[in-house]
C-alpha cells in the first residue's frame, strides 16, 4: 500500500509558509536561529491566540497549511511528535510555583504547558473527535509519529492523518542546552554552518505538518516509502548495513537515490559520519544538508521531510542546499539519514508520486 | 473608584493578554463574560487569582463568582467593600 503526502505545512527559522520554494535563504549570525512566525490571525481567533504559547501557534499554523494544501477539512487521526512539548508555558509555570511558592498558580501556563497541546489545539480548533496521539521519544519523536500513521494507514480504518513534528528553542532551554555543550561558542553564519570545523550547532525550532493518505489525489506532493529508526549504533558499520537493510526493503540501492538529504549540522564530532555513509554509498549521489535553514532539534526531520517533498514536487533544487554533487534532471527518489547528537538515527525514503 | 476601575482593567489586560484590547476600551459597566469582552471559565479563575494576589482577597463563596465577576465596576465595588471590613 502506497503512503502520499497530500499536503503540506511549515513554519521555520526560513520563510516557508508562502512565497517561492526557499529562493532566498535566511541568513543568521550566532547559534540560534528562531521560527519566521507568520501572522497568525489568518488561522486562529484572535480570542484563542491570546493563550497560546510559540510553539502551538507554530504547529496549528503549519496543521492548517497542510489541511489547506491537501483540501482535507477534517483528518481522521492527528499524530503529533515533539521532544520539548510546550517548553515556554512550562517554564512559565514552573516559574511561578517557585516564586509563588506554590500559591496562586493561574491556570493557563499550566493548561498550556503538556506536551500534547499542540496535537489538542488543533483539535479543539477543527473540532476533531478522531484518534489524537502525541509521541514524546527525543530525537524519535516525528519518526515514532510518521510510523504510527503508516501503521494506522495500511490497517486502513483511516483515510487521512495529519502528522507532524514541532519543537520550540527558549532562552532558558538554550541558556541549559549551551551548558551542555550542543551550540557553538563563537558566533557562526549559518550558511557558513555545514563548513564549520568546531564543535557544537546552532539551535533551531519548526513546525512541519502533512496530511497523508492511501490514494493519489490531484493534491499530491510526494510518496512517503519507509521510515526507520536506529538507536545509539556501535559504529559506521553498522549504520551503513542498517542504511542498506532499510533501502533493500524498499526494493532500492543506494544507486537508485537520486538524493541524500543528511543531517550535517556543523560540529565536528558528528559530521564524520555522514562523510563516512556517503563515501561508503553515495560516492556519485547528490548530498544537501537542511540543519544551516532549520537548526538543530530533535523533530528537525519533519524540516527535512518538507524540504524533501518539496523538492520532488517542484523538481528544484536551491543551490543554498547543496553540499556536494550534482542533482540528476529528474529526481525520483531522496533519502534523508538524519541523526541527533550520536546517539538517534532516522532513514526516511521519500519518491515522486508517479514512480 | 476611579483610580481602582482604571488599575483593574490593566491588571485584566495584562492577566489575560488581552491582544488588541486597551484597559480603556473596557466599559465600567461592559459585562466581562460572554456576550461583553467574550471571556470564559479559564478567565474567570484568572481573576480569582488577580485577586488574591493583587488585593489579597480570598472568594469564601463561590456562588458569589458571577456577581462579583459582572463587570469592573462590580469587581471594585467588591475589593472596596472587603478592604473595608
Amino acid at each position: 500500500m502506497n503512503i502520499f503526502i497530500q499536503g503540506m505545512g511549515c513554519v521555520s527559522p526560513q520563510h516557508t509558509t508562502g512565497g517561492p520554494f526557499l529562493a532566498e535563504i535566511r541568513e543568521y549570525e550566532g547559534n540560534r536561529l528562531k521560527a519566521v512566525e507568520p501572522d497568525y490571525k489568518q488561522w486562529i481567533d484572535l480570542k484563542l491566540i491570546r493563550r497560546m504559547g510559540r510553539v502551538v501557534k507554530m504547529g496549528v499554523a503549519a496543521a492548517k497549511l497542510s489541511l489547506q494544501e491537501a483540501a482535507v477539512v477534517m483528518p481522521d487521526a492527528i499524530i503529533t511528535g515533539t521532544a520539548y512539548g510546550c517548553l515556554d508555558d512550562t517554564g512559565v509555570f514552573l516559574s511561578k510555583m517557585i516564586n509563588q511558592q506554590e500559591e496562586m498558580l493561574t491556570p493557563t501556563a499550566f493548561i498550556q504547558s503538556t506536551h500534547n497541546t499542540v496535537g489538542g489545539q488543533i483539535a479543539l480548533l477543527l473540532g476533531c473527535n478522531a484518534c489524537n496521539n502525541t509521541f514524546v521519544h527525543k530525537a524519535f519523536s516525528f519518526e515514532s509519529a510518521l510510523l504510527d500513521s503508516i501503521m494506522m494507514l495500511r490497517e486502513g480504518a483511516v483515510q487521512h492523518i495529519l502528522t507532524g513534528g514541532v519543537d520550540e528553542i527558549t532562552d532558558h532551554s538554550h541558556a541549559i542546552l549551551s551548558r551542555f555543550g550542543l551550540y557553538k561558542q563563537a558566533p557562526i553564519r549559518n550558511t557558513a554552518l555545514l563548513q564549520s570545523a568546531t564543535k557544537g550547532t546552532i539551535a533551531g525550532e519548526g513546525a512541519a505538518f502533512f496530511t497523508l493518505g492511501t490514494e493519489m489525489t490531484a493534491h499530491t506532493v510526494a510518496r512517503l516509502t519507509g521510515v526507520s529508526t536506529l538507536y545509539r549504533p556501535a559504529d559506521i558499520p553498522e549504520i551503513t548495513g542498517a542504511l542498506q537493510v532499510f533501502l533493500s526493503s524498499h526494493a532500492c540501492g543506494p544507486e537508485d537515490i537520486d538524493l541524500l538529504i543528511c543531517g550535517r549540522n556543523g560540529n565536528a564530532d558528528e559530521d564524520g559520519v555522514y562523510e563516512a555513509i556517503t563515501q561508503a554509498l553515495f560516492p556519485q549521489t547528490a548530498v544537501a544538508g537542511f540543519k544551516h535553514l532549520s537548526g538543530e532539534y530533535p523533530t528537525a526531520a519533519a524540516f527535512a521531510t518538507w524540504m524533501a517533498a518539496r523538492i520532488l514536487q517542484l523538481q528544484e533544487l536551491s543551490p543554498g542546499v547543496l553540499i556536494s554533487g550534482t542533482a540528476p534532471a529528474k529526481i525520483r527518489k531522496i533519502l534523508i539519514c538524519n541523526g541527533y547528537q550520536g546517539t538517534h538515527y532516522s532513514f526516511i525514503l521519500l519518491a515522486h508520486p508517479n514512480i | 473608584m476611579e483610580k481602582l476601575m482604571a488599575d483593574l482593567k490593566a491588571q485584566i489586560v495584562a492577566q489575560l493578554n488581552l491582544q488588541e484590547v486597551k484597559p480603556e476600551d473596557i466599559g465600567d459597566d461592559q459585562p466581562l463574560f460572554k456576550e461583553g469582552l467574550g471571556l470564559d471559565s479559564i478567565d474567570a479563575l484568572e481573576l480569582i487569582v488577580l485577586l488574591q494576589q493583587h488585593y489579597h482577597i480570598r472568594i469564601a463563596n463561590p456562588e458569589q463568582g458571577p456577581e462579583i465577576f459582572y463587570s469592573v465596576r462590580s469587581m471594585a465595588e467588591f475589593i472596596t467593600a472587603h478592604q473595608k471590613q
